[in-house]
């Protein structure tokens, strides 16, 4: 067959660039449309060659990568940049006064008085960047972290805002980074799925499974959630089934399953369920036992909190940490590690509207000691060399407090997250608000900047690595994106 | 000569203003030429971004077409005779780093840029026919030219024989009837055929036994079921709101329950998609369910700001317009939202155009008549009404001694002596929550001597809104009085004449849904003569405000005389499962999550789809590059509906047919004969049969729309008809069976599986319609989706499409075979096999209880012999009788680990799972 037969004139035009594998195809058709068009194309191209049998397995990168694996502690419900590392003085000195030429309605309503950061904050480490006393293990590290503190977001409302942090579109439907990246990259572990999603011990952010699902991408390459508190579901069957009936039952599915195959030869999907079987089989040695924290001396438990009795939260966000290690160590691709939880008037997460100083002496004690431990422990153990360690929110908030109460309203227009680990230059501030923080006024950054820096440090273009999906080659990144070079090594 | 440009490091764009003010007669300089002086400008510094192989911002400078028509972000670049004005001109010359061009590299000389100002302040003069590469006409594309149907004798068989030929393949072998009839019902009717059918079928030797399955397939009900499935799939159907908060849409129910019921009257496809689009103008308006399909934030969730809610506002817009253009045109209108379509003739303006058809359309609850629904009301409440006569005798009486229990936000009773009366008047004096807000009262019921209504027929005058809401037999929060003071307002009903009454119900939201608003200190007095009232009822005898009873419903016991509560607690048994049931229709009327018809607002094109920045107003039209329809600007909201369906169902549109036709192939092999099913533009898959595809349209047309004719032809085809098995040859050419080699064998879908496992079981409840089972046991908010591990109710058993549709959110044991999140149009399933699927089909709660029904069933049916068991176990599950290797295993098995163990492992089969 000629293999551009079928193509559109433009689908020709594209041949020598993009390969053109439909998205419904599966993937054993994909290989074979590949072959179809000829197996150079599909080379040229930014796309992974997935092989139906072993979807996980390790794939190339476009270029040297400079992390191999990724953790991104995700504050969900939009951090504060001004109580935490957009250091403003001058917000300060216009405490209580109005903010000329602001917006009389923010996202909740009437706009109050500018309202001066709250906590102290103070120059830290050799790079002597203010940051804030709410966050004071994190803060011991400042010196480590590229800031970006012009970001900006295109949607003020939680949820659309999650969908576009974790997968570049406001809309529902599209598919996270820890997807494209695991679609891409595929796994080191062959034992472990390559994303895993930790929850909050709270519970689950605003956006929820978006933050981790596959959109269209096929469906293997959607993260596992599951945390220290709760294991994967179904990862074994209910106690009334005795172990050895278990092992009997499972061998003879494998043997019926196999002489199917016999029966039909050279049929990928038939061959790809045994091997699915397979694979589950053995997460349900490699899950329990990486999730089973006791053999963590007390000195680790101590570094990260996790021993903190007063402190449930705090103890159980702390576990999640030190089991994000613990999966990263087995080379786990992608890590989601959530902090804070859905919509509850700041009680549970970092939207701050009503009583944000009160709930943010809550919300950072459970953050602040566990992932600040991560790092250094990580560190320690030589991780960090090629591990990606990213802090995100959605959003930030208001230079304001809100008419008639003590808090902040969102602000998409410019706020802070920061990197650190393999790749990422050290203590460098990137980007500027202006002088109330109201909105980013230097080198501004769309998120879709920060996902396209991530996945350039995995060594991935964000402009090649793309999916057909009714009618668009889709990206991570839309047609957006550019790597914010300035924070790289 | 070139003139003098004075050359100083200061700001560029200010020396080149003062500079244009000069006129050009003073400068004597020759005419700038294109090709000469200005295309090697471009070259060097422009192209490799904006020219044939990337157009960044949609700019491309090598084409002159392209290159006066500009980029995306600020109309045209070259504004001829006025450099000043000009972006190119600006971007080249400015020192403001995120605009300067080139952005990185060198910058152009002074001479260069002086080539440019010069050239464009002369009137840019780009000759015709010099440019060195000819813009692709987006529009001459096949899927654009009408369908032709070659002459001759064409069946689908020809038509595929002939491409396998090219490629020296042959159709594969008649699959043997067993393999037939099981992949035929699965595909149909998304069960497996039992063992009844398989037999009967082996049986009949008539020349029509394949027609004759063909036709009972079609008619059963089951058909409807799994084909609207497919279609719900397209339109990314939910029985949430997603996003954040993903409440739920309780009434989306309706638009599903009309496209199963479409699909099994096999209504005219023209007429399916006339009703979808303007269903209110056909008599079906909850086909309008269609528009308003997808993800939507809620009033509380739009930021209070008036940029927010432009925004949500064009969102909302932007998705009826995507849903519309991908499921019937196969087109993707909504990539011209923010500049030109890239690959399609899709102009922005014409993304606006299209939006304008819809205008007037909103997303939300609206009331439908229902005959059907109306008489199921009529026969629950003839049912209640003797059982709520007696518990009304047993009521406290307002102003007696006993003290009442707390008002309900659902609902309340005054009981008073019987009076005569020609209105009643409700004045509220206080609300909850210290009369924070204006309380609002949902359906006020009076009732006279009879037990009949009379408030339906009363006259109502009250100060705020909807008060035609107070007495129009509709229950919700949609259809409520709404007071427009804090925590006061009245309401008075007259009646068509004078009664006695003896009874009213009353509350503040009628479903249950909402307790804030709720009135608490309040008078209800009678008009016994013109003029003259007297009081029947108040608050006074009320215990305070207890948010613990917000959510009652009428007749509890702590609202009964307590010598009566023995009976009464009989009476309230019987009641209770009437109420239920009467719950989904929301008090007679049906509603329906569909398109609220509202008068047109004006539509802009909006630079760049930023709504902040609208630019001329666009009337309805048609997308410009096929037959143009054009409405005016005061088009009322039906019209312009009506219209756009019938340009889209017009059979000359080249693409309505062909895009169906072309689906139902695809959910009958796997894949379209256009493999992109939601994309028949530029950048999809050309068809792999053009000509298959075109006489399949044709075909469909003539037919008359005909969806159930278009099933026969394909599932009666030889194509159809052959077996599966790979080779060799075809694996080295065509691996994916594209050119259908052989049947495209797959995995059955995530509802399939579950239907099947209960069919099989003997445990499907083949219940209809209707509002939908849960999965989960919380829905959403702080609890999250906690799913049902263990569906004991039969509710749970029903089949999956009538399980309610959590948007984003997977059903924790089906979910995970490829089911689509509804979060955007899924044209096709994923085909993905993971360890996660693995787990939940081998040891989910479900399975086990399932398991554990199947071989209940099969020992009830037959004996305790195991051979036995097994036999029947591969007949009902299989579609076969077992071999001899297999029964001596599975005997085996049986005997050591019990039958169930051996049903969860069929559950998990290959053979179970796949369309042979």
């Amino acid at each position: 067959m000629n293999k551009a037969e079928h193509l559109s004139p433009h689908g020709k035009h594209l041949l020598g660039r993009r390969s053109f594998l439909s998205n419904n195809a599966t993937a054993l058709s994909s290989i074979a449309l590949t072959s179809l068009l000829g197996s150079d194309n599909a080379l040229a191209s930014g796309k992974p060659d997935i092989d139906p049998k072993n979807p996980f397995a390790p794939r190339k990168s476009h270029h040297q990568p400079k992390a191999k694996n990724v953790v991104v502690i995700y504050c969900a419900g939009a951090v504060s940049q001004l109580e935490t590392w957009d250091y403003k003085p001058e917000l300060i000195n216009q405490d209580g006064k109005p903010l000329t030429g602001g917006p009389a309605v923010t996202f909740q309503g009437p706009a109050g008085n500018l309202a001066r950061p709250q906590y102290q904050f103070r120059e830290r480490g050799q790079t002597g960047k203010w940051v804030s006393d709410m966050i004071p293990h994190l803060a011991e590290l400042t010196d480590d972290f590229a800031f970006v503190h012009s970001l900006t977001s295109e949607s003020n409302t939680h949820g659309p805002a999650e969908n576009f942090l974790s997968t570049g579109f406001a809309q529902d439907g599209f598919p996270s980074i820890g997807a494209w990246l695991s679609y891409s990259l595929g796994s080191e572990n062959a034992d472990l799925p390559a994303f895993v999603s930790l929850l909050d011990p709270r519970g689950i952010p605003q956006a929820s499974v978006n933050n981790w699902g596959s959109g269209f991408l096929p469906a293997e390459f959607q993260g596992t959630s599951f945390n220290s508190k709760n294991p994967i579901r179904h990862l074994v069957p209910p106690a009334t089934i005795s172990k050895t009936s278990d092992q009997a039952a499972s061998s003879f599915l494998q043997r019926m399953n196999a002489r199917h195959l016999e029966k039909n030869p050279q049929d990928g999907s038939l061959a790809a369920r045994i091997a699915s079987y397979e694979l589950a089989a053995r997460m349900q040695l490699s899950v329990p036992e990486i999730s089973d924290l006791s053999t963590e001396p007390d000195h680790i438990l101590k570094l990260y909190g996790a021993d903190d009795e007063s402190n449930p939260t705090k103890a159980g966000f702390a576990k999640n940490c030190i089991l994000a290690r613990r999966l990263l160590e087995k080379g786990v691709r992608f890590v989601q590690l959530f902090n804070g939880a859905y919509a509850s008037g700041g009680r549970l997460n970092w939207d701050g509207h009503s009583k944000l100083k009160e709930q943010y002496d809550v919300h950072s004690e459970i953050l602040d000691q566990p992932a600040a431990a991560l790092i250094k422990d990580l560190r320690q153990r030589g991780l960090l060399e090629d591990t990606l360690v990213v802090w995100c929110t959605e959003f930030g908030r208001m230079p304001m407090f809100q008419k008639g109460s003590q808090g902040r309203d969102h602000n998409p227009d410019g706020f802070t997250c920061w990197m650190t680990g393999a790749g990422v230059k050290p203590g460098v501030s990137h980007g500027r608000t202006d002088d109330l923080g109201r909105k980013a006024i230097e080198d501004i950054h769309p998120l879709y900047d920060f996902n396209a820096t991530i996945l350039h440090l995995l060594g991935i273009d964000h402009e090649r690595l793309t999916f057909f999906h009714n009618g668009i080659e889709r990206r991570l990144t839309n047609v957006e994106g550019h790597v914010i070079k300035e924070i790289l090594t | 000569m070139k003139p003098e440009i004075p050359i100083v490091s200061i700001i560029m764009r200010r020396i080149s203003i003062i500079y244009f003010l000069i006129p050009l007669n003073q400068l004597e300089a020759a005419p700038v030429d294109f090709v000469n002086d200005v295309r090697p400008v471009f070259e060097a510094h422009c192209y490799d971004c904006h020219g044939a192989d990337k157009q960044k911002s949609g700019l491309r400078l090598d084409v002159k077409s392209a290159a006066f028509a500009g980029g995306d972000n600020h109309g045209p670049d070259i504004v001829p005779g006025k450099a000043s004005e000009s972006p190119l001109i600006q971007f080249l010359t400015t020192d403001i780093k995120d605009e300067m061009m080139p952005p990185k590299g060198a910058r152009l000389s002074p001479e260069e840029i002086d080539i440019l100002t010069r050239w464009v302040n002369e009137g840019a003069h780009w000759p015709d026919g010099v440019d060195l590469v000819e813009l692709e006409d987006t529009s001459d594309h096949w899927s654009f030219k009408p369908v032709t149907v070659q002459p001759g004798d064409h069946s689908i068989d020809s038509f595929i024989d002939a491409k396998l030929k090219e490629q020296e393949l042959s159709r594969s072998p008649e699959a043997d009837r067993r393999t037939w009839l099981r992949r035929v019902t699965f595909d149909l009717i998304g069960l497996p055929a039992t063992p009844e059918e398989m037999s009967s079928f082996q049986k009949d030797t008539s020349t029509n036994a394949y027609a004759k399955v063909v036709d009972r397939l079609l008619a059963s009900p089951r058909y409807g079921e799994r084909w609207a499935q497919h279609w719900l799939d397209v339109v990314r159907y939910a029985d949430t709101h997603g996003f954040e908060v993903n409440t739920e849409r309780a009434y989306a129910w309706p638009y599903r329950d009309y496209v199963i019921t479409a699909f099994n009257n096999n209504t005219r496809w023209d007429q399916f998609i006339r009703e979808q689009i303007a269903g209110d103008a056909y008599g079906k308006p909850e086909a309008t369910g269609f528009l308003v399909t997808a993800a939507a934030l809620l009033p509380g969730q739009i930021g209070k700001d008036e940029e927010s809610k432009r925004l949500a506002r064009q969102d909302e817009l932007g998705e009826i317009v995507i849903n519309t253009g991908e499921a019937f045109l196969g087109l993707s209108i909504g990539c011209a939202r923010c500049h030109n379509h890239k690959f399609d003739p899709i102009s922005a303006r014409d993304y606006y155009s299209m939006q304008a058809f819809f205008a007037g359309v909103r997303y939300g609850d609206r009331k439908i008549e229902n005959p059907e629904v109306e008489a199921i009301v009529a026969g629950l409440r003839k049912n209640l009404k003797p059982l709520e006569s007696e518990l009304g005798d047993y009521v406290i009486q307002a102003g007696s001694d006993v003290p009442r229990a707390s008002l309900s936000a659902k609902a309340n009773i005054e009981k008073f002596q019987p009076i005569k009366a020609s209105g009643i008047r409700f004045a509220i004096n206080a609300s909850i929550s210290d009369n924070l807000r204006e309380p609002f009262i949902d359906e006020l019921e009076v009732f006279n001597s009879d037990g009949i209504n009379i408030a339906l027929n009363a006259t109502v005058t009250a100060k705020g809104s909807k008060k035609e809401s107070i007495n129009d037999g509709v229950y919700g929060n949609i259809s409520c009085w709404r007071s427009d003071a804090k925590g006061a307002g009245s309401v008075q009903l007259t009646f068509a004449t004078p009664e006695t009454i003896h009874q009213i119900n009353w509350g503040r939201d009628r479903t249950g849904q909402y307790s804030d608003r709720l009135a608490t200190d309040y008078l209800i007095e009678a008009e016994i003569a013109p003029g003259k009232w007297q009081e029947i009822s108040d608050s006074s005898n009320r215990a305070p405000f207890d948010p613990e009873r917000a959510r009652e419903d009428l007749y509890q016991l702590t609202d009964l005389h307590p010598e009566h509560h023995a009976r009464a607690k009989e009476l309230i048994t019987e009641r209770a499962p009437f109420i239920k049931e009467l719950q989904q229709y929301s008090g007679g009327k049906q509603i329906v999550f569909a398109a609220q018809s509202t008068s047109p607002e004006p539509i802009y094109l909006l630079n760049r789809g930023d709504p902040e920045q609208p630019q001329d107003e666009v009337e309805p039209a048609s997308l410009s590059f096929l037959k143009h329809v054009q409405l005016p600007k005061d088009a009322a909201d039906i019209d312009r509906r009506k219209e756009l369906a019938n340009w889209i169902v017009d059979p000359e549109n080249p693409l309505t047919a062909r895009v169906i036709v072309n689906r139902i192939w695809q959910w009958h092999f796997g894949t379209g004969l256009v493999a992109t099913a939601n994309d028949f533009g530029n950048l999809g898959v050309e068809p792999s049969h053009p000509q298959l595809l075109d006489w399949l349209a044709a075909k469909f047309i003539e037919s008359g729309w005909s969806v159930k004719d278009l099933h026969r032809q394909i599932v009666l085809s030889a194509t159809y008809r052959q077996g599966h098995t790979i080779h060799d040859a075809g694996l080295a050419k065509d691996a994916d069976s594209r050119l259908l080699w052989r049947f495209p064998s797959r995995r059955i879908e995530s509802e399939v599986i579950r239907d099947s496992i209960m069919a099989v079981s003997g445990q499907l409840d083949l219940k209809m319609y209707g509002r939908g089972y849960s999965m989960f046991n919380s829905r959403g908010g702080t609890g999250g989706f906690q799913p049902i591990e263990s569906h004991q109710k039969p509710e749970g058993r029903r089949r999956m499409i009538y399980a309610y549709k959590v948007r984003m959110e997977q059903e924790a044991v089906f979910g995970a075979f490829d089911c689509p999140d509804a979060g955007q149009s899924a044209p096709t399933r994923g085909q993905s096999t993971t360890p996660i699927q693995a787990l939940n089909l081998f040891n989910s709660q479900f399975t086990i209880d399932l398991a554990g029904d199947f071989a209940k069933r099969i020992k009830t049916e037959t004996s305790d012999d195991i051979g036995a068991q097994v036999e029947q176990l591969w007949a009902i599950a299989l579609g076969r009788e077992i071999t001899p290797d297999e029964a001596i295993e599975a005997t085996a098995f049986v005997d050591a680990e019990g039958l169930s163990a051996l049903c969860r492992v069929i559950f998990n089969s290959s053979e179970f799972l796949f369309l042979p």
